[in-house]
């Protein structure tokens, strides 16, 4: 299943200056446990979308919001030459049409 | 008798819950009046409000300036210090002009002292800044006392002299200094936001986990609820747990919402730390009392094994230019990269012919590259683009001069196939070179132990009138 197609909301923001922090929340129970079922093939498919080994890539079910949390470094440190997203708030959209 | 000695006063007497009024998540960008109203018409103990974040980036901490206007400011602090003053209540304010360094807290202080004059309100304010000696970093350094966090790289003398500003976040026990020197208003430098809402707190000797979770779910105010919103949130905390209510009828604070909260803007979600140590959300609870709010209970505290404070420096790397322009032409948003890259050759040989290279010059496709780094090129190409041109030079005059010279030469530029040999570029006005001033990099993000935060950040007390 296409996680944009099962998840209610899917959102990127920093977490300081130097990290990315995606949130997959999910509607309900049974698809929150279909995902924390499936966080493995989550992280794999993660850190290859965001060009980043897996050992970079933290995922993290979090059962009382039914939520996924992902979270990795930036390429570039929030508002340093070349950043294209100071707020990291846009970096959500390689997460949108993984299978799972 | 001070608003913060007639709080500890009333507890004296007569132990009872805790009522915390969350004004706004951002002050200088509106306080929504009816939530206002509505939570000041609740017999809120105190009033607090956060001004800052590091999410909005370098430049304001480089630059000392704040991020909301000084008129959004003043609007917004008039309006929380009145309704303090009026129900003799303690205000805090946290992350003084958005980044907290001398000029942001100098900025607010100003303000706050000019409201007083125009409004004729008298107080007692305890201020606490939260800028960092270099000497005492460097020294810190020396003795390895200062690791980097996250991604950053170990910090060393020059860094700690680049900056323009280093300030440490402050913790609740700057606070909590600042509210014991007897006061009506305090207000710090860059600080951590569950400071705010669990010093009075602590000093009531209520429960350091459970109050420092409301205090990061009420420091943004109402964007725990669903729907989410800058309106004030109400949070009465008692020794078992505590209760949310938004001061907006449409927004209800509700277990999944209120949990949720805790993923926002933090890599670990059963996580909070503060320089005194860490609460830990693993066993929390989430109860709805009604349909618009919910009981929290179950936050533990773990104290740290040694006080550390989180450095933020900013350091200035030059000036910024932008050309600004549209494009319409699929040969040209086809071949964009190898047009950039021809460009800025072309520009290198005319701007170096007798200085030396020492600009930054760059492109942006937007509709192709603008957001992301992408790994692969979109699978069909937009029909329109828009082109973001950037140089970042030593002074404002050679970063202008890089950028009209690229505008001139990208609007002109021959490359192969081309149909539109008129000029390649749509300006929606010009000039379409912008100067935005100064540019600023993180290059400080460090955690560094303190034995004495006093000593380091002394309380200032003044009488306002």
């Amino acid at each position: 299943m296409r996680l944009d197609s099962i998840a209610k909301v899917i959102r990127s923001k920093n977490a300081g200056p130097c990290l990315l922090t995606l949130d997959v929340m999910l509607p309900d129970e049974a698809t929150f446990a279909y995902v924390a079922e499936r966080i493995g093939a989550l992280r794999r498919q993660v850190a290859q979308r965001y060009g980043r080994s897996e050992n970079e890539v933290a995922v993290l079910p979090f059962a009382p919001a039914l939520a996924v949390k992902i979270t990795l470094p930036r390429e570039i440190v929030s508002g340093d030459v070349g950043d294209r997203d100071v707020y990291g708030a846009q970096q959500h959209a390689p997460l949108l049409d993984i299978e799972l | 008798m001070t608003a913060i000695g007639r709080l500890l006063d009333d507890f004296s007497r007569r132990r009872r819950p805790l009522r915390s009024l969350g004004a706004s998540g951002q002050l200088g960008y509106g306080i929504p009046t009816p939530a206002f109203e509505a939570g000041l018409a609740r017999a809120p103990d105190m009033i607090g409000v956060d001004m800052g974040s590091i999410d909005i980036g370098p430049a304001y901490l480089g630059g000392g300036k704040m991020a909301p206007t000084r008129v959004g400011a003043k609007r917004d602090l008039r309006k929380v210090l009145r309704a303090a003053r009026r129900l003799d209540i303690p205000l805090i304010v946290g992350s003084a002009g958005s980044a907290g360094a001398r000029p942001h807290l100098d900025q607010t202080l100003d303000i706050i002292r000019e409201i007083a004059r125009e409004d004729g309100l008298a107080f007692r304010m305890a201020v606490v800044g939260s800028d960092v000696p270099r000497a005492e970093i460097k020294q810190a350094i020396a003795a390895g006392r200062v690791r980097p966090m996250d991604t950053m790289p170990p910090l060393t003398e020059a860094d700690v002299d680049a900056a323009s500003h280093i300030v440490g976040q402050l913790g609740l026990e700057a606070f909590r200094r600042a509210l014991e020197a007897d006061v009506d208003v305090v207000v710090l430098g860059r600080a951590c936001d569950t400071g705010i809402f669990a010093s009075i707190p602590a000093m009531l000797g209520f429960p350091a986990g459970i109050s420092m979770h409301m205090a990061k779910i009420i420091e943004c105010a109402s964007l725990c609820c669903v729907p989410g919103g800058r309106d004030t949130i109400l949070g009465i905390l008692d020794d078992d747990g505590f209760e949310l209510e938004s001061m907006a009828p449409n927004r209800a604070a509700m277990p999944s919402s209120v949990a949720a909260h805790s993923l926002y803007e933090q890599a670990d979600p059963f996580d909070i730390r503060e320089p005194s140590g860490r609460a830990d959300l693993r066993h929390v609870t989430y109860r709805a009392l009604d349909a618009r709010r919910t009981r929290v209970e179950g936050a533990t505290f773990e104290p740290a094994e040694r006080d550390t404070i989180k450095l933020e420096g900013a350091s200035m790397i030059g000036h910024r230019a932008l050309l600004l322009a549209g494009a319409a032409d699929p040969r040209f948003i086809a071949r964009h990269a190898e047009i950039f890259a021809a460009v800025s050759r072309v520009v290198r040989d005319l701007v170096c012919e007798d200085t030396a290279e020492d600009y930054r010059l760059g492109f942006r496709l937007f509709g192709v590259d603008g957001v992301r780094a992408w790994a692969e090129p979109p699978a069909q190409m937009p029909r329109e683009a828009f082109v973001m041109g950037e140089c970042i030079a030593p002074t404002p005059e050679r970063a202008e001069e890089v950028i009209r010279t690229t505008k001139q030469y990208l609007l002109h530029h021959g490359y192969e196939g081309r149909l539109c040999t008129a000029g390649n570029l749509a300006f929606p006005f010009t000039p379409p070179e912008v100067m935005i001033g100064a540019a600023y990099r993180f290059n400080v993000f460090h955690l560094m132990d303190v034995d004495d935060m006093a000593r380091l950040f002394p309380v200032e007390v003044e009488t306002v009138r």
